[in-house]
């Protein structure tokens, strides 16, 4: 026996190889004779370990310390450091992507922590290609035991018991599917496995493949000789070249011991097997189509019946399972059914392998039991979404499953739960999708995929997937129309109902899921020709724009900044977006999140590039608009929403008049987001635009009590409601209405009110002071105590993750020096001489994930602690203050305080004459979200008052022509994002000067020449 | 006979001929053995003409007819000839999701070549494939035996450099 | 190569076991050999020459060796340091092939420290 005292396992699967693992091996190799440790220390390569995405990994035993990304050049560091002198090699550990923690240890890192290796147990721990790794393993002990000490039924029993169903998609009970086989009398049988691995996604068969091929081998005899064959075949795909050779060596190893062949362990058994090397077909994963492949044929379904257990291969009673059920046989037989049946839930036994892609954290191979909810595997396996994106769906099951969305993270991944949600288990590709999947062009993928690879033999499916082909083509490409969808579910139906095979009984699956889930996206594409998800290119210019809610022309004002026509870039951004410089400052620029520069360094920096322009640009001058129409129309809020639909409004001649409770107007912008993020000179300024448009802004005057609702009912002709949620909503704890107890809303209006009051300490916080909550308003309201001179602790109640809040505020505020506790929530206030003292809190943990894809906080019990505070803000959310509509009223409220908008309708109230928009309908929402909802307020109040004239539509004026300019650069070098200059923590934190302090001239001129202009067409 | 055997030298050498037909002998008799003939004579061969075909079919015992049928279903066969490197995108579903779509559209403007073709100095065959199982590292690109992980769109052209 | 029989199969179990128990993570005693540059100057890779000599004669299989740096104790190497399950480590000094294999007949294999060796007995470490 050779003695090491160490053994580096190289995986050798697919992924590692390709990602360079037969260099490192060599380098290890060439390293350790240099060093002279070839005799002490053992290389074995190894199969696919899993972790894919991470490759080449090496383990290192006996410490199982794992590397990750190993590169030859590392090789001589983790000799002299890790095997000569015993010290691991820290910055080649995995780095867990949430914490940035390194982990070295193998079982400790969670992508393996939470898995149950049953499948899987050699992977990554033997040399495949070693024979007698696998039998130390105890390989070949369930064959052994089948051969000597079993008959057929006690096999077949045993199968049966465990309960273990077919992994390669249908989830037929294997046992059962012997039982057949073996009641069929015939001399000849057959036990064939099915490696036609094709389900794009999936790839646990090759892997199993690649790292135990034995154990295919092993099971294979099992079912031989409990169904009574002597010939076997393995069609595997000619596309995994890897897993073929394995296989061949795996087969020469096993006849040369005797335990394929004639006479198998001196048992008087005989089996031997072939392997069938498949051409590039996905329907031969199909049962019958594959035997129709072997026996020499183009690999077309037959109809059942008769079923193969009856008259399979060449006529021949057969038995067919994939790989991964063919691996488990050895073990339920070695260990017993019981064994097997200890995990999983009560109609799926045992574990399942996925191979989990897309975009999540830890791509790779996963072992789980049977039952295990897709959160678990998508989020503690998986490691979440990378670059902060949200989880969208899941798809399960490849072109013939469909999708989970993110409701249904607590989903039970099993056969049944999953065939519920409209999925199927299939063979276990996994893919995680994020907020960029479009689920209409994810079904039109599928299609395509079955259409293509659709033999043709059956009409339904040959002509029926590619009619349905076109018509998803059709959506995606903008020829969508109405009944497209009803077409689609009907043709769906009947392909089910009456194509041949599984291809295209399964082909429509992936469309019903996802009209099943994602309708409104399917609807946005026919009737509003949007994607907005940002993949449909045909449906829009550049991604970026695609994104914006008012579509600005992003690439275009990008270019004239580049081409220093700042003026320019000014009035293009005029044209639909009235408060640039408000949204220079605090846009929540979703269009950054769709940047295509993202992909490859850094998405561009668009809202600073605004900034720039509306800093550095004479705003473009504004007259006023005679008022040539006879309507009158009245608006009520003077916030973003408001003011915009007063402009559009005035623009098309009306005469406009907007009420506004508060002193001034410009609503949350002046009275919720604070000073140092917005100047009031700034907001002054465009709201000054729109007066002078004509619009007159009557402030100080609140509908149902300067003015009451019936007045603006009876003067105006129309009315845009859009008073915004100016109030918080309440945190139900004891002793919420103690004096020193504010909302978030609530405490910044008056703030902004009382301003000199609150600065020259007439007003106070105290000295410490509790924020709750994790939006955008907790924050404003936590930076502006600070500038009051508290001491800020920020309470939220779940993860900094799932923070509501910008990043860059969140970040800002901890600079301030706030302290933020997370899993925190409120229980109780404590009252001291009629005013707060402190505040009673809860430790939270992370429980079940809730509808919008978050863990949910489920208290830690007994974990209660006060926190001394002389003042409470509770920013916990905000609702829509409506009393002032009166009760019986045409317009109806619902429950939750919004504004109900009529059917088919987008801003329509339920009564002819109000429309509504904002917050007051979609809840607190952006800046950038109230413009878009008082344009599209003002299109259609000017369109009902033009249909009920029987006018044309409003044909709006020729505008400027503005050239834009076309320039990029040939190659695109790497370079992130222009750094927003600003003030420091230290100087900022005791006054209200503006943070941010905006690009100097040839820092955006390089910043806006970052773009790749997606709008051009090349 | 002679026809056809002067078809084949036209795009053939005498000693690939020959090996074609041992490759025929050595499965003939064989049930179901059309495909892995068919395989190892590609393997030889490239690509699998209709000269090519007939001799098969005639050497087994098969009707051209079914062995053009078997040809044409299975993507793995081809019956032109090839580049000296094949270059193939993965459209895999995992591909898809991280941008294997632009990765296609700028192997097509690079090559100048649409899916499976071969550009006119037979240098380059382009070609799509549904996954390749190596969705860890999508997207993913793969020249002849070579699998490029992670590529980004513009990197595209310091891999087919690689290539000569 | 010869057919398998039943029995076989066990045999080649118990074999292959041996070589492959340090990737099972099952240890009773675990030798570290200190290898830093003086260590290894002062001939350390000799003394574990003779150390996975001793293991590969003994047959025992739940052994695991590991180097570790110097451990700053530079002039009384090589050093090596034995620790067996549930008991304090204790570091040998001035160690050479000979002391070595007398350390694992004695120590390692029947439990016996073998005191005139030994540096220092170190604090168990959980």
């Amino acid at each position: 026996m050779k003695v090491f005292r160490s053994h580096i396992l190289i995986c050798g699967g697919t992924g590692c190889q390709a990602t360079g693992s037969p260099k490192v091996k060599q380098a290890l190799a060439a390293e350790l004779d240099r060093q002279g440790l070839a005799d002490e220390i053992k290389i074995v390569e190894t199969g696919c370990n899993g972790f894919c995405a991470m490759g080449p990994i090496m383990v290192v035993y006996p410490d199982g310390i794992i590397y990750m990304m190993v590169q030859p050049e590392d090789v001589p560091e983790l000799v002299e450091e890790h095997l000569l002198k015993g010290r691991p090699v820290e910055r080649l550990f995995y780095k867990e992507p949430s914490t940035e923690e390194s982990i070295p240890l193998m079982h400790e890192i969670p992508f393996f922590a939470h898995q149950e290796l049953r499948v899987l147990r050699n992977k990554g721990l033997i040399d495949p290609e070693v024979i007698d790794e696998y039998i130390a393993r105890d390989g070949y002990a369930g064959m052994a035991k089948a051969l000597t000490k079993m008959t057929s039924e006690e096999i077949i029993k045993e199968m049966l018991d465990s309960g273990i169903r077919g992994r390669g998609g249908a989830g037929f009970p294997t046992g059962l599917k012997w039982k057949f086989a073996a009641q069929s009398v015939n001399d000849v049988k057959y036990v064939l496995c099915n490696a036609d691995e094709g389900d794009p996604g999936a790839f646990m068969d090759r892997s199993v493949l690649e790292a135990d091929p034995h154990a295919v081998l092993e099971g294979m005899i099992i079912a031989a000789k409990a169904i009574g064959a002597h010939k076997g075949y393995i069609y595997c795909r000619a596309e995994y070249p890897l897993a073929l050779r394995r296989l061949d060596v795996a087969i020469t190893q096993a006849r040369e011991y005797g335990l394929l062949g004639e006479n198998i362990l001196d048992t008087g058994f005989d089996f031997d097997l072939e392997v069938y090397q498949g051409a590039g077909a996905f329907v031969c994963g199909e049962e019958t189509a594959l035997m129709t492949s072997i026996e020499g044929n183009r690999g077309m379904p037959r109809p059942r019946p008769p079923f193969p257990a009856v008259a399979g291969l060449w006529q021949k009673p057969s038995v067919l399972n994939n790989v991964e059920t063919m691996a488990s046989i050895g073990q339920i037989i070695a260990k017993g059914s019981e064994w097997f049946a200890s995990v999983g839930n009560e109609t799926s036994k045992g574990t399942k392998v996925f191979a989990l892609t897309g975009d999540v954290n830890n791509v790779g191979l996963v072992e789980v039991p049977m039952g295990t909810s897709l959160g678990t595997i998508v989020y503690d396996i998986g490691g979440g979404i990378p670059n902060g994106k949200k989880f969208k769906a899941a798809q399960l099951g490849g072109p013939s499953g469909g999708m989970i969305p993110i409701q249904h993270l607590n989903a039970p991944i099993d056969y049944e739960s999953v065939a519920k949600l409209g999925a199927i288990m299939g063979s276990g590709g996994l893919i995680v999708m994020n907020e960029d999947m479009c689920p209409v062009d994810m079904a039109r993928f599928f299609m395509d995929f079955c259409q293509d690879e659709s033999c043709g033999k059956c009409t339904p499916c040959r002509e029926g997937t590619k009619r349905m082909l076109e018509i998803l083509t059709n959506i995606c490409e903008g020829r969508g129309k109405e009944g497209d969808i009803e077409t689609l579910i009907e043709m769906a139906d009947i392909i089910k109902d009456s194509a041949l095979c599984g291809l295209g009984q399964t082909a429509p699956n992936p469309v019903l899921s996802t009209i099943r889930y994602f309708r409104d996206e399917y609807e946005a594409h026919i009737r509003d020709k949007h994607c907005s998800a940002g993949v449909c290119a045909a449906l829009f210019k550049s991604p970026c724009q695609n994104a914006c809610p008012i579509g600005m022309d992003v690439p275009q004002y990008m270019a004239l900044v580049r081409a220093k026509r700042f003026d320019d870039a000014y009035k293009i951004m005029m044209r639909t977006n009235p408060f640039p410089a408000i949204c220079g400052r605090v846009c929540d620029h979703q269009c950054q999140s769709k940047c295509r520069r993202g992909t490859l360094d850094e998405a561009l920096a668009i809202k600073f590039v605004k900034r720039f322009i509306t800093d550095n640009a004479d705003r473009p001058a504004v007259n006023s608009v005679p008022v040539d129409r006879n309507e009158k129309i009245a608006i009520v809020g003077a916030g973003p929403s408001g003011l915009t639909a007063a402009k559009d409004l005035a623009l098309r001649g009306y005469q406009v008049t907007v009420f506004e409770e508060l002193p001034e107007p410009g609503g949350m912008t002046r009275y919720g987001i604070p000073s140092y993020r917005l100047p009031r000179d700034i907001l002054a300024g465009e709201i000054d635009d729109i007066r002078a448009l004509g619009v007159e802004i009557k402030c100080n005057t609140r509908v149902g009590r300067e003015i009451s609702f019936e007045d603006v009912d009876k003067k105006y002709d129309y009315i845009y409601l859009a008073p915004g949620a100016h109030k918080s909503q309440r945190m139900r704890v004891d002793g919420e209405d103690i004096a020193g107890v504010f909302g978030g809303v609530e405490f910044l209006r008056d703030f902004n009110i009382n301003k000199d009051a609150w600065l020259n300490g007439e007003k106070t916080l105290g000295a410490k002071v509790a924020v709750i909550g994790g939006g955008n308003c907790a924050i404003d309201a936590a930076r502006c105590a600070v500038r009051l001179g508290a001491d800020v602790t920020i309470l939220y109640r779940r993860t900094r993750q799932d923070m509501p809040a910008a990043g860059e505020e969140i970040i800002a505020a901890e600079h301030e020096g706030i302290t933020i506790e997370y899993f925190v929530a409120p229980k109780k206030i404590v009252e001291a001489n009629g005013k707060v003292s402190g505040i009673t809190c809860e430790r939270m943990k992370a429980g079940d994930f809730d509808n919008s894809g978050r863990r949910r906080p489920v208290v830690i019990e007994g974990s209660n602690f006060t926190l001394d505070v002389d003042a409470v803000i509770a920013s916990i959310g905000q609702a829509p203050d409506l009393s002032f509509v009166p009760e019986g009223s045409d317009v109806s409220v619902n429950k939750w305080e919004y504004f109900d908008i009529a059917e088919g309708s987008k801003s329509r109230t339920t009564s002819d004459k109000f429309f509504a928009g904002g917050d007051a309908v979609t809840g607190p929402w952006t800046v950038v979200g109230a413009i878009a909802a008082g344009h599209q307020a003002a299109e259609d109040i000017d369109s009902a008052i033009r249909s009920r004239n029987s006018e044309p539509p409003w044909e709006a004026p020729a505008k400027e022509i503005i050239d834009i300019p076309f320039e990029i650069d040939e190659e695109t070098e790497e370079q992130p994002q222009a750094a927003m200059p600003e003030l420091d923590a230290v100087e900022r934190k005791t006054n209200f000067r503006e943070v941010e302090l905006g690009y100097e001239i040839e820092k955006a001129i390089k910043e806006a020449s970052r773009c790749l202009r997606c709008d051009a067409e090349v | 006979m002679d026809l056809e055997y002067d078809e084949l030298l036209k795009e053939f050498s005498q000693e690939q001929i020959k090996e074609l037909d041992g490759i025929i002998e050595k499965h003939r008799g064989q049930p179901g053995g059309l495909i892995p003939v068919l395989e190892r004579a590609q393997e030889l061969l490239g690509f699998l003409p209709v000269p090519v075909q007939k001799r098969v079919g005639r050497e087994l015992g098969i009707p051209v007819s079914h062995v053009y049928g078997v040809v044409t279903f299975y993507s793995f066969f081809t019956m032109h000839p090839r580049g000296k490197h094949t270059a193939k995108v993965c459209l895999g579903t995992a591909c898809y999701v991280r941008g294997g779509k632009k990765i296609a559209a700028n192997m097509e403007k690079l090559l100048g070549i649409k899916e499976g073709e071969t550009t006119s100095d037979r240098m380059f065959t382009y070609e799509t494939v549904r996954c390749l199982g190596a969705c860890g590292l999508g997207p993913v690109v793969v020249v002849d035996n070579d699998i490029h992980g992670r590529v980004k769109p513009d990197k595209l052209k310091d891999i087919l450099q690689q290539y000569s | 190569m010869a057919k398998l029989k039943i029995e076989d199969l066990k045999k080649i179990k118990e074999r292959v076991q041996g070589e492959t128990a340090l990737r099972a993570g099952t240890r009773r005693v675990k030798v570290t050999v200190h290898m830093g540059t003086c260590g290894i100057a002062a001939g350390a890779r000799e003394v574990m020459d003779s150390l996975m000599n001793e293991i590969e004669e003994s047959g025992v299989t739940d052994v695991v060796v590991a180097t570790s740096g110097c451990m700053s104790l530079c002039s009384r190497e090589p050093e090596v340091t034995i620790e067996i399950l549930d008991q304090d480590p204790i570091v040998y000094e001035f160690m050479d092939q000979n002391k070595m294999r007398q350390v694992f007949k004695r120590h390692v294999l029947e439990g016996e420290i073998q005191t005139p060796f030994v540096l220092a007995r170190a604090k168990r470490q959980n």
